[in-house]
């Protein structure tokens, strides 16, 4: 029963690292109707931004709030400069353009830092509690935390505010969003913004536990991508929900389904897709989306 | 420029063209070095990969990310196959079909899902199939990977080992270009359009969406196992690298690159794929993944039909050069024949229809 319990909370811990990067997918797919691969990768990015405030003395915390400004900016250009171009255009270009953004990003970071670990200073201590018989770290416990009040948050963003009502608009019909005078396209700079500055907030989360190289989130965009298609796009909740759950689920399966063990638990994630989407299409907490002629 | 264009379209010049590239192919490797020759291969086996990528997502509009997946498939039952002393006609077949019968069945549960749902379906097969490939280690030789060879040059041709690979890779790859040009033109291929303008319009018109996106699916699988075929031809040897996630992810940008819904596209999705690590690592092998990515970004930012649509878009920019001083009003000649002011659809437009003439 110990067993159990340290897996379930263990999983609860990773998965609120994909939970972070789903959630900044979602952000900007509501904003855009995009799905951006580079998520990861500029999270990545904007960890290295604050590694390097950190270096030059800056305090951790004012570091990670430099790192959040200017990863606000990078998103809004990235969005004003490169994919806008794609916005309207074919879906299929506009993935392949958020791919080769995440090799350039990639890239850029490897030519900049190197690809050997760095250590990244963490926000909380490293100490560890006893919960129900099982060790939980405080830095788990407050990334956690930290994860679901940023979901909250967003959920109240995009229900109870003008600028998520308006960021909704846009995403859902930029044409009739503009024809009643929304700024079309500072509402999709805002949108990107946001979404990098979530990533931001994921990566420098994470990046203690992880280290910093320049695919710390490779493994966690997938994860996290599978937490959005389960959860649903439209739902910050659902995709939380579901990357709590991956979390949780891979750890159980790799312990006790010998077949599977450590290396195909990543398997697992998607083979519950399989099996969850032929049930309901439209993701476990998404809206059914009705296409008219 | 305009006159070279317009009588290319004449038949005679065509047949003509077609006779000289093809008289180009069949002597090129018994002129050309080794290396000139594999890296002709290697195009060749890449560009029928994503001449079946084309079919799925460029000419029916269904996000496919696991391509790779069935070359691996291929390339491993190609393996066995030719390990376990079968004859190889029964190989190239076994390894089509394969993946022909596992695309079919991953085709039926993904294809009753909407856009982005597919895409995750399908990124779930070369992430799955890595650690499989390992597990299987029976039939794959695990980490280690599987060598076979069987397109050494046999002792009557008289030729090298490169060029026989060469004149297999020519014929697969040509009968595979020939089949899926015949496709795209005829009834199916006006299915797969309406499916991907609209699924509803397609319902009503009598064409089942969800049986168009299985049978693209298919096919697209089946290019895949013979391009997994192909592979092992030109390479001897495969291991789970060979169907990384990463691949998969440089095919749909070849595909893309190329050209979306364009059969030569393909052909230059091939070779993008091919020779863009190349150069890159020519360049300054540091900066690979940054010149990867700016060069993909740039030739999209610059063309977003593809490099298919180079020749028209340059054909665009001199007309208009040429036609602004003696009309002076260029905007009313230049919509006239263009009445798609957006770039990406124009450049697909302009594909088909040169496909079809």
């Amino acid at each position: 029963m110990g067993t159990f319990i340290q897996l379930v909370v263990d999983g609860l811990s990773t998965g609120s690292i994909y939970a972070a990067l789903a959630l900044a997918i979602v952000l900007v797919n509501q904003a855009t109707g995009l799905i951006n691969f580079a998520q990861g990768g500029m999270a990545v990015l904007s960890s290295y931004i604050a590694y390097v405030f950190v270096q030059l003395g800056l305090p951790l915390i004012v570091a990670i709030f430099v790192a959040v400004v200017l990863s606000f900016l990078i998103g809004a250009l990235v969005e004003r400069l490169l994919v806008r171009r794609f916005e309207r255009g074919d879906p299929d270009t506009a993935v392949v353009v958020t791919i080769g953004l995440l090799t350039l990003v990639t890239g850029i970071c490897a030519v900049l830092w190197g690809y050997n670990n760095l250590g990244f200073p963490s926000l909380f201590p490293l100490t560890s509690v006893q919960i129900l018989g099982a060790v939980v770290s405080v830095r788990a416990l407050a990334t956690t935390v930290t994860i679901v009040v940023i979901m909250v948050v967003l959920q109240v963003l995009f229900l109870r505010t003008k600028l998520g009502l308006a960021l909704r608009a846009v995403a859902d019909n930029p044409g009739s969003a503009a024809f009643s005078g929304l700024p079309v396209g500072r509402l999709l700079m805002v949108g990107w913004g946001l979404a990098a500055t979530l990533g931001a907030i994921a990566g420098v989360l994470v990046a203690p536990q992880l280290t910093l190289t320049p695919g710390m989130l490779d493994t966690a965009l997938v994860y996290a991508l599978a937490a959005v298609i389960l959860g649903g796009l439209s739902s910050p909740i659902g995709c939380v929900v579901a990357a709590s759950a991956i979390g949780v689920l891979e750890n159980l399966v790799a312990v006790y389904v010998p077949f599977i063990g450590h290396d195909l638990k990543i398997a697992v994630p998607f083979v519950l897709i399989f099996v969850i989407l032929i049930v309901r299409p439209q993701g476990l907490f998404g809206r059914k989306v009705v296409v008219r002629v | 420029m305009g006159t070279v264009s317009s009588a290319l379209r004449t038949r005679p010049a065509r047949i003509a063209l077609t006779a000289v590239v093809a008289i180009a192919l069949i002597v090129a490797p018994l002129v050309l070095p080794a290396f000139a020759n594999q890296t002709l291969v290697r195009i060749g086996v890449y560009a029928v990969a994503v001449l079946g990528l084309n079919i799925v997502m460029g000419y029916t509009g269904q996000v496919n990310l696991g391509q790779i997946f069935f070359v691996g498939l291929g390339a491993y039952v190609t393996a066995y196959g030719v390990n376990h002393g079968w004859s190889i006609i029964v190989v190239f077949a076994a390894a089509c079909v394969s993946a022909g019968i596992v695309g079919l069945l991953v085709a039926l549960a993904a294809a009753r899902l909407g856009g982005l749902a597919i895409a995750m379906v399908t990124i779930a097969l070369p992430i799955v199939g890595v650690p499989l490939a390992k597990r299987l280690s029976e039939f794959t030789g695990g980490s280690q990977g599987i060598s076979a060879r069987f397109s050494d040059a046999p002792e009557w041709s008289g030729l090298y080992n490169d060029q026989w690979q060469f004149y297999i890779v020519l014929v697969v790859t040509a009968a595979a270009f020939l089949l899926a040009r015949s496709l795209v033109r005829g009834k199916y291929g006006r299915a797969f359009a309406v499916v991907r303008e609209n699924e509803a319009v397609a319902a009503s018109m009598g064409v089942s969406p969800y049986r168009t996106k299985v049978l693209a699916f298919t096919i697209a699988s089946i290019f895949g196992g013979a391009s997994g075929f192909l592979y092992l031809a030109a390479v001897q040897y495969t291991s789970p690298e060979t169907l990384s996630f990463g691949h998969s992810i440089s095919l749909v940008a070849a595909m893309v690159i190329g050209g979306a819904g364009s059969i030569a596209g393909s052909l230059l999705g091939g070779a993008y794929y091919v020779f863009v690590p190349q150069l890159t690592n020519a360049i300054d092998p540091n900066f690979t993944a940054v010149s990867q990515g700016a060069i993909l970004l740039a030739v999209l930012f610059l063309l977003p039909g593809g490099l298919v649509s180079l020749p028209r878009v340059i054909r665009r920019l001199s007309r208009r050069r040429t036609a602004r001083p003696r009309s002076g009003n260029p905007p009313q000649t230049a919509p006239a024949q263009h009445p798609v002011p957006d770039a990406a659809r124009e450049g697909h437009e302009n594909t088909e229809r040169q496909d079809r003439s």
